[in-house]
């Protein structure tokens, strides 16, 4: 009874003290800026968005379109679609998720010229209408590819661009981006996610070797073990390293020739692989080859390639091209350029041969960033006469009008991919997380549907 | 007066063409992304840091006087680039500590910058061979008094837009947000006003050390 009185206490002290909430540490390498829904528009400013706001439809691990705000939606037969929203939703006022916030959220972003160029090109043409409380969507794009692309449209509150209804409560400190988690549709289990910026991969490493950061990429230039406390999860992403072509299509020729025996697999690592196709394959396109009779003989014996300075991995992966090409007795000049100037490059057609990672959106249509005559990837001036109406009557994935733009590419190509990148992370072995194509957070559930294991 | 207004012309004119070239920065960004905000939370850490800086540098060199400018460990200690302090200091950092923070930053930009900054101030003291030594050492204190009286404010307007920036490697690796890394981010992000109003705060800071140079040239 003397021992049994003492330890009773002290489960009694134990259930009584304040549960201290497990967070999920991370880390962005740069700073996202003002969490906005109408203007933010990188890489870390999606995952932001992903966890403190919802888009009408998400997007499953498959890549397959699911409910997110909108409880269901119909296609109409004009193309247009209605949607009917959950009367669950909330936003982190409190207020409820009403059509009028979606149709706020989409004029607004058609309105303000300085609104994310991604979400401007999703809604271009698009007209937003409230019927009964359910949104009306009407769009000259194929519905099956608008549902797609609207998943990267998260809604905000009328009047408040950082408010929105996602499964957790985003609140910025000095030194990280926290989020809470908060009563939500999706029932997220982790009870927070806190980001730190550490844009140094030597400092990330060690972080993730100290157990500082529950999940982190480690340096790609090299992958040490991964500590004991954690576990190696490799995903597929939609990234290539694209080299984009003013000189003809004779160059990527070569390339295509070179990008097969050139990159030693040690270098390549489990990072990236040699791509095989002119299309990601993880869009859903065939390994096709280019098509085009380009005279090789004319080649000058020097090729400029200009590419972004400072990205160690990338840069060693092309100088060992750069050696191939010696081997064809091709002297592949290697031109690192600052990523703004390379892209004010890319931009104005300053540039002979160029290359830049490529990260597309998780649908077919995003290779109509290279075909479109304003697409922002046509940095050639591609054009054809057939592309019209064979968009227009590419409407799902698979259609045969696929093929045939496939064809049209093949024939002159103005871009190819050297790399296929994938995601290779070290994850905390008792954090459980769903890895997929769009990455731990941009889809549905993302992180609401992370746990950890006891 | 002359010289004086011709090198006041001659340092506007560098500051106005910086100002230039950071309004008319080349470059575009692929996704272009509201600038984020300045950092505010890192004034007051970067305060302490320069402060502990301003108050520890002119004290060793003090205490050291001009001899310390020729000793070899001082050197050594200058001679490691930030990244080896900051990468020393992460690795001898204790994992139950969790992540180093301002603190960690702080050990880090004083080791750092301390002994370059010691060394610049007791190679800049006059020479005490023979006189004052020999009117000893009381003497010797205060002629060094003196002269670091008259050196520290200069030495603070020059080296402190240095300061400011130049934390940009302990700051990316530790992983603590601060004005260097600032800098830098709105020079990636083409936030060409953010910029301009940088070189724009260290312009004046150039401007209101002009009356310690004036005093200087007299």
């Amino acid at each position: 009874m003397r021992n049994r009185l003492p330890a009773l206490t002290l489960v009694f002290l134990w259930a009584l003290a304040p549960v201290r909430a497990q967070m999920v540490d991370e880390s962005l390498p740069r700073d996202p800026g003002p969490l906005d829904f109408i203007r933010g528009d990188s890489y870390e400013q999606w995952i932001l968005q992903s966890l403190a706001g919802d888009a009408l439809v998400g997007l499953g691990p498959d890549g397959r379109v699911v409910p997110r705000l909108a409880a269901s939606w119909k296609v109409q037969r004009d193309g247009a679609i209605t949607f009917t929203l959950r009367a669950d939703a909330r936003f982190a006022d409190g207020g409820p998720v009403t059509a009028e916030d979606v149709q706020w959220t989409f004029t607004e972003i058609r309105r303000d010229p300085q609104a994310s160029p991604t979400k401007r090109a999703i809604l271009e043409n698009v007209e937003v209408s409230v019927h009964d409380g359910q949104v009306r969507i009407q769009s000259p794009k194929p519905a099956g590819r608008l549902l797609l692309e609207l998943s990267r449209v998260p809604v905000a509150q009328k009047g408040h661009v950082d408010r929105g209804s996602g499964p957790f409560l985003f609140q910025k400190t000095a030194a990280a981006w926290t989020f809470t988690r908060r009563e939500h549709f999706l029932k997220p289990a982790v009870d927070g996610i806190r980001f730190r910026l550490l844009p140094d991969a030597t400092g990330v490493l060690q972080a993730l070797q100290k157990g500082w950061l529950t999940v982190g990429a480690p340096p790609a230039r090299r992958l040490p073990e991964a500590p004991p406390t954690h576990r190696v999860v490799i995903q597929p992403m939609h990234a290539q390293l694209v080299v984009w072509s003013r000189a003809g299509a004779a160059p990527l020729r070569l390339l295509e020739r070179w990008r097969g025996d050139a990159f030693p697999p040690h270098l390549l690592g489990q990072n990236a692989r040699p791509s095989r196709g002119l299309w990601p394959e993880t869009l859903g396109f065939e390994a096709r080859t280019i098509e085009n009779a380009a005279e090789l003989a004319h080649l000058p014996a020097t090729l400029k390639l200009q590419y972004v300075a400072g990205e160690e991995s990338v840069e060693k992966l092309l100088l060992a091209l750069r050696e191939r090409a010696r081997k064809d007795g091709i002297d592949l000049q290697l031109v690192p350029v600052e990523q703004a100037l390379l892209v004010d490059r890319l931009q104005k057609g300053a540039f002979d041969l160029a290359c830049s990672v490529v990260v597309f959106e998780p649908h077919p249509w995003a290779v109509f960033e290279y075909l479109e005559p304003q697409g922002p990837m046509n940095f050639t001036g591609w054009s054809h006469a057939r592309f019209a109406e064979l968009a227009a009557a590419a409407r799902v994935p698979g259609d045969p009008a696929w093929r045939a733009l496939h064809s049209l590419w093949a024939q002159n190509p103005a871009a190819l991919p050297l790399l296929d990148f994938r995601s290779v992370i070290w994850v905390d072995k008792r954090l459980h997380v769903e890895p997929g194509p769009l990455g731990l957070y941009l889809g549905t559930p993302g992180a609401a549907g992370w746990r950890w294991s006891r | 007066m002359v010289p004086v207004r011709r090198s006041l012309l001659q340092g506007a004119a560098v500051w106005a063409f910086a100002l230039v070239a950071a309004w008319s920065l080349p470059g575009a960004l692929w996704r272009p992304a509201p600038a984020p905000a300045f950092p505010s939370h890192a004034l007051l850490p970067a305060a302490c840091a320069l402060g502990a800086l301003a108050f520890a540098a002119p004290l060793l060199a003090w205490l050291g006087g001009p001899r310390l400018a020729a000793r070899r460990s001082l050197a050594l200690l200058e001679a490691p680039p930030d990244l080896l302090w900051a990468g020393a200091l992460l690795a001898f950092w204790p994992a139950s500590w969790g992540p180093p923070g301002p603190g960690g930053w702080l050990l880090a930009f004083l080791a750092a910058a301390l002994p370059g900054e010691v060394r610049w101030l007791s190679a800049a003291l006059p020479g005490e061979l023979p006189f004052p030594a020999a009117w000893g050492s009381g003497v010797v204190r205060r002629a060094r008094r003196l002269a670091l009286g008259r050196l520290v404010s200069r030495w603070l307007a020059a080296r402190l837009p240095v300061w400011l920036t130049a934390s940009l490697v302990l700051e990316r690796l530790l992983g603590v947000p601060g004005l260097g890394m600032d800098w830098m981010d709105r020079v990636a992000g083409r936030d060409r006003a953010g910029l301009t109003a940088w070189i724009l705060a260290l312009a004046l800071l150039w401007l209101a050390s002009r009356p310690l140079d004036v005093e200087a040239d007299a």
